[in-house]
């Protein structure tokens, strides 16, 4: 990969919560344009990459760099982190009681070109747009953000917002989305016209290979007790799917010696 | 099957009912410059501390008596004693006593405790205190545990004691800390040096036995800069059919990084009115932690307060309170957090029943300088009948933008479907309900030292048993 | 022209420490005040029912509440020989009940419907409103048994008066009945703007009550409503407390039938020196009574609050559920946030339970804005902005999304109009 194509690069990144150290000496590149899959067992500390990388202050990083778009980011706070470009969408949104979708919604697209400069009824008709483009009922927009929505409703909302925010790249946090066939379809629909328009770059996290089934992966990078263990191409899938995670397991062990 | 209701039996208070005759010298009932010189005389003090007795006296005069709480209609003042000489002087060993005054002692359990597991004890009979003794290990370590008003006569520490005095909860605060202020009368004075650890508690005992007097005992203590200390409280009386009077006073200062745990079992007798006021302050990291259980008194007015004035400061607050046939309890606990970075957790769990009346009483304040600090406040209230009653009345006022303040409160009864749980697993109705309330005061006991958290138990066990259906 | 101060306003029922200055308030009306008696009033005419409407249908169901009593086995607790004038108070059986326990059990006694009842800001305060709106002067909606109506009722500030909505609701068995009042102020002045209202809920009526106060920071609101609940009546109030200089809340409801119910949803917002001062009382008297009290609000600038909020569950409510809830967001340095729920409690078959957030948002909700890319400043920016939008799109009214639309405007807050 040319180095002018790198959109994400992270390097030795190690990170803690409470003294306990989750993330080991972690690398991960990722180009402009491309489909990354971060796979792993349960508790390898994939969803912790994707809010490291955003700067959740959950978590102290103790060594390594993360660079985006050609800026290191490791020190700054995750709203720039947001409007320089990157996204999350989380895996158990939060709920917001007393805020309304639509009121979320205008907020999180103020001082961003293109939505942001939108007038309120245009504002509007483009949200309402998105909305059907995700099979999603408009009159979700009037309700208080996540209060008594289902898992596939809270989805399509991250999805919406994915797709009214245009990110250069969006980790996807998808770990249990495979449980769930409304969620994994409406995360499907999402990267599609997230791809499509905007040349998206995708950061898939998952141990479900499901939910990869129509997708064009570029990489898959293997995360395991915290470590980086394999990386490779869209072949790798197929073998974890057959073999699990039994096989990266003993490399993670030795590392850790 | 008809449902049954567990009636549940008066606390069984024999433990404590009982009285070996009267002190010998007591003064006039009611309340009069006259007695209150005629006290100060007596104890020979210095005349700052008479002009603050005068002074205290007259704010009580013309103070009203709080119209929140419960009635203290049947506390007649003119007829309260408030002050009563047992015959005898303070002693440092048991057997120097009187056997009435030894005899009650030991009935309570006091010397034995101190043998297993105090480091000291100081013990209270009436107005004056007739028992202080405290191990020489802990003397040498320059911890001094001694009556108040000893050590009010020592010129090494009387000018402490001037300027600590009262100085947290002034005359001015309520009624009744006017009248402490004016006939207070016994109470220890401890003071742990900088750095110094005890690993034992120490313990003082108040025990009122004259009818219809009043007890007004003082408890002063300092916790220097990174010292320790566990400090046990106990009090109780025999009944008599009228009205006896607790109004002392204790006032805590915990220094830097200094920590101090007061644990406290009130179990008056039910003739009490205790309007007892309890107030600490707690320097940069220092902590306080309370544990309190009220089980006895006609009438309870009981708010233990910590000031968090350093950062860094904590409190937690663990309390109880058992309110039964004629008692209105009214007690809680109250936190101001006035510098940064403090926290404070307050745990609270009462019990109502037989017609009686426990409330929870709180405040939390956290004043601008507040910032980063935090306090939870957990709150729950067990109704055992429909005939008693269970009052929450939490005040939070809060000025600081950077806090977390966190308020929880539930109220109700024994869930019939843990009652069936248990049942379903071959268990009694009366053995769940005395399990299920066990458990609800669990927080509490486990707090306590092994022979207090015994003696709780044991309060509840008593209150549970007797007749089901 | 009536008092310059109302004093006992929005007094809480079981006071506690009165230097912490919750118990009450005192409420200093603007000097030289007229009565001005502006109301408008949008309601079909068949609605409008006829004075005393209220007073007859409590009478009605004091019937029932008799015959009921008469019907129990009598009521010998300890508490009850506190309240007799001849006890002795040195008796130490019997406990020594404070002011408002004794209070408590002298209602509970006398179980008088029309005696019992209250409005929210108490005595003084609810009669000069009465007065304020002219005597006799109450507008009253009666819906027909099993209909539906709905009513606005706005009324707007008058320069240098006091103008003053007086409102009964009255509906009977099976009726559905939707009432919208809006305190505003579309033209410059200063004032008082206030409303009364009593409701009364029969037999499985559903009343659905919404107040918006949109007004500017030179007037003051009154808001004072008193409902009593019969069997199976389910009252739903929504609170708008968004402007007003001062604004002072009272709600009192006697959920007197078995089975009824009261929602209370409210939202506030205060900047610069606003006060905003609440009484929400909440009496479950019947069987299985519910209550929820939810109260949302974020205070920016100087601003001062206090909700007083009290769920108080009577003896003979078995089954019953109140619930109380209040999370508040301080945006501001400089603001002061009172906050007291209070439980009281004389029945053992009951679940009360309260809650308290206080301080500024959330961590885990800052974390998943800010990875929106909000700032912390534009998060909290966003509850006022929410409290608003949300207004405008729960209510359906011209003048309540013009009068929010203003507000917003003139509190310098992010807002995006509603499609009408």
């Amino acid at each position: 990969m040319a180095d002018e194509n790198i959109l994400l690069n992270v390097a030795g990144l190690s990170a803690a919560v409470d003294e306990k150290v989750i993330l080991h000496d972690v690398d991960l590149t990722v180009g402009a344009g491309e489909t990354h899959v971060l796979m792993g067992p349960n508790g390898a500390g994939k969803s912790t990459l994707g809010h490291v990388v955003m700067g959740d202050p959950e978590y102290t990083v103790t060594g390594g760099k993360i660079t985006f778009n050609g800026q290191d980011i490791t020190d700054l706070s995750t709203d720039k982190r947001s409007h320089a470009g990157l996204f999350l969408s989380f895996q158990a949104p939060v709920e917001i009681p007393g805020v309304p979708v639509s009121s979320f919604l205008r907020a999180i697209s103020a001082g961003r070109p293109g939505v942001g400069d939108m007038k309120g009824k245009q504002f509007r008709k483009h949200v309402k747009e998105l909305a059907e483009e995700l099979n999603m009922d408009p009159a979700y927009l009037d309700r208080e953000l996540g209060v008594g929505f289902s898992g596939g409703e809270k989805k399509k909302l991250e999805m919406l917002q994915l797709l009214l925010l245009e990110p250069k790249l969006a980790f996807l946090d998808e770990t249990d989305s495979g449980l769930d066939v409304d969620a994994l379809s409406v995360v499907s629909r999402g990267m599609e016209v997230y791809r499509k328009r905007c040349n998206g770059t995708l950061v898939i996290i998952t141990h479900n290979t499901r939910i990869l089934e129509h997708v064009d992966v570029n990489r898959v990078h293997v995360l395991v007790k915290g470590r980086m263990t394999a990386e490779g191409d869209a072949s790798m899938i197929a073998d974890i799917d057959e073999n699990g995670f039994e096989q990266f397991e003993q490399a993670a062990a030795a590392a850790a010696e | 099957m008809a449902k049954q209701r567990t009636e549940v039996a008066d606390i069984d208070r024999s433990l404590y009912d009982f009285s070996y005759g009267d002190s010998t010298e007591k003064l006039e009932a009611g309340l009069t410059p006259e007695i209150v010189r005629e006290i100060s005389e007596k104890k020979d003090e210095p005349e700052w501390m008479l002009q603050h007795r005068l002074k205290s006296l007259e704010i009580y005069r013309n103070m009203p008596t709080s119209d929140w709480g419960p009635s203290i209609a049947g506390l007649d003042m003119d007829n309260i004693v408030t002050y009563v000489k047992p015959n005898t002087d303070q002693k440092s060993d048991w057997d120097s006593l009187p056997d009435d005054v030894k005899n009650t002692f030991d009935r309570l359990g006091i010397p034995e405790a101190e043998r297993s597991y105090l480091a000291g004890v100081g013990a209270q009979y009436d107005s004056e205190l007739v028992y202080h003794n405290m191990q020489d290990t802990a003397s040498r370590m320059g911890i001094v545990y001694s009556g108040i008003e000893e050590a009010l006569h020592d010129p090494q520490w009387e000018p402490l004691i001037r300027e600590k005095f009262m100085t947290l909860i002034p005359p001015t605060d309520h009624k009744f800390a006017a009248l402490h202020g004016a006939v207070w009368s016994g109470g220890s004075f401890v003071y742990v040096p900088k750095d110094t650890k005890l690993d034992f508690p120490l313990q003082s005992y108040f025990r009122l036995n004259a009818k219809g007097a009043g007890q007004f005992e003082h408890t002063l203590i300092i916790v220097e800069d990174g010292a320790d200390l566990h400090f046990i409280e106990g009090c109780s009386a025999p009944k008599y059919n009228v009205a006896n009077l607790h109004a002392g006073a204790v006032e805590l200062f915990v220094g830097k990084n200094a920590h101090l745990r007061y644990s406290t079992i009130e179990n008056w007798s039910k003739n009490m009115y205790n309007l007892n006021t309890k107030r600490s302050t707690c320097d940069e990291g220092g902590s306080i932690e309370w544990v309190s259980g009220s089980f006895g008194s006609h009438v309870g007015y009981l708010y233990p307060m910590s000031i968090l004035a350093g950062r860094k400061s904590t409190c937690t607050f663990t309390g109880i309170t058992f309110a039964g046939t004629g008692q209105n309890l009214d007690t809680g606990c109250k936190v101001v957090l006035a510098a940064p970075e403090t926290s404070a957790s307050i745990e609270t769990k009462s019990i109502s029943k037989g017609g009686g009346v426990s409330t929870f009483r709180s405040s939390v304040v956290a004043t601008p300088k507040a910032e980063n600090s935090a306090c939870s406040v957990s709150c729950q209230s067990l109704m055992l009948d429909d005939h008693s009653r269970s009052d929450t009345i939490p005040a939070m006022d809060i000025r600081c933008k950077h806090v977390d303040i966190g308020h929880e409160a539930t109220i109700g009864r024994i869930g019939d479907d843990k009652v069936f749980y248990l049942m379903s697993r071959g268990i009694s109705e009366e053995e769940a309900r005395t399990m299920i309330v066990n458990g609800f005061a669990d927080p509490v006991s486990k707090e306590l030292p092994l022979e207090y958290a015994v003696e709780m138990n044991n309060l509840i066990k008593l209150e549970m048993e007797g007749a089901i259906g | 022209m009536g008092a310059d101060v109302l004093n006992n306003v929005n007094a809480m029922p079981a006071p506690t420490w009165h230097r912490l200055g919750m118990n009450e308030t005192a409420v200093e009306l603007p000097e030289g005040l007229s009565f001005a008696a502006q109301v408008e009033v949008e309601a079909a005419a068949e609605l409008i029912g006829e004075a005393g409407a209220f007073d007859a249908a409590v009478a009605a169901l004091q019937e029932r509440v008799d015959a009921a009593r008469a019907a129990g086995p009598a009521d010998t607790r300890a508490i009850l020989k506190a309240v007799d004038p001849d006890v002795d108070p040195a008796d130490l059986d019997i406990p020594a009940l404070s002011t408002y326990e004794h209070k408590a059990a002298r209602q509970e006694m006398a179980n008088n419907v029309a005696e019992a009842f209250e409005c929210g800001m108490g005595e003084q305060a609810t009669a000069w409103l009465a007065e304020a709106a002219g005597k006799g002067a109450a507008t009253v909606f009666a819906p027909a048994a099993g209909k539906h109506g709905q009513a606005t009722v706005r009324i707007a500030g008058v320069d240098g008066a006091a103008n003053v909505a007086a409102i009964d609701v009255v509906a009977p068995a099976g009726a559905t009945f939707d009432l919208t009042v809006s305190l505003d102020s579309p033209a410059a002045g200063s004032g008082v703007v206030g409303v009364v209202l009593r409701v009364f809920a029969g037999e499985n009526a559903h009343v659905n009550v919404t107040s918006v106060h949109t007004l500017d920071e030179t007037w003051m609101a009154l808001d004072d409503t008193g409902i009593v609940c019969d069997e199976g009546a389910f009252v739903t109030v929504r609170h708008r407390m968004l402007g007003a200089g001062k604004s002072y809340t009272g709600l009192a409801t006697d959920l007197r039938g078995d089975l009824s119910r009261v929602d209370v949803d409210t939202r506030y917002l205060a900047a610069g020196q606003d006060v905003r001062d609440f009484n929400y009382i909440v009496r479950h008297r019947g069987k299985k009574t519910r209550c929820n009290i939810d109260a949302n609000g974020a205070l920016m600038g100087e601003s001062k609050k206090v909700l007083r909020g009290t769920i108080d569950l009577v003896r003979g409510c078995k089954g019953a559920e109140g619930t109380e809830r209040e999370t508040v967001l301080l945006v501001d340095e400089r603001v002061e946030n009172k906050t007291i729920p209070v439980i009281l409690c004389d029945e053992d078959d009951v679940a009360g339970n309260h809650g308290a957030t206080i301080g500024h948002v959330a961590a885990d909700q800052l974390f998943y804005l800010k990875c929106r890319g909000l700032s912390q400043e534009a998060a909290e920016g966003l509850f006022a902005t929410a409290t608003l939008e949300e207004t405008a799109l729960a209510v359906e009214d011209e003048t309540v999304r013009a009068g929010v639309g203003r507000l917003a405007g003139r509190l310098g807050i992010p807002y995006q109009e509603v499609e009408g």
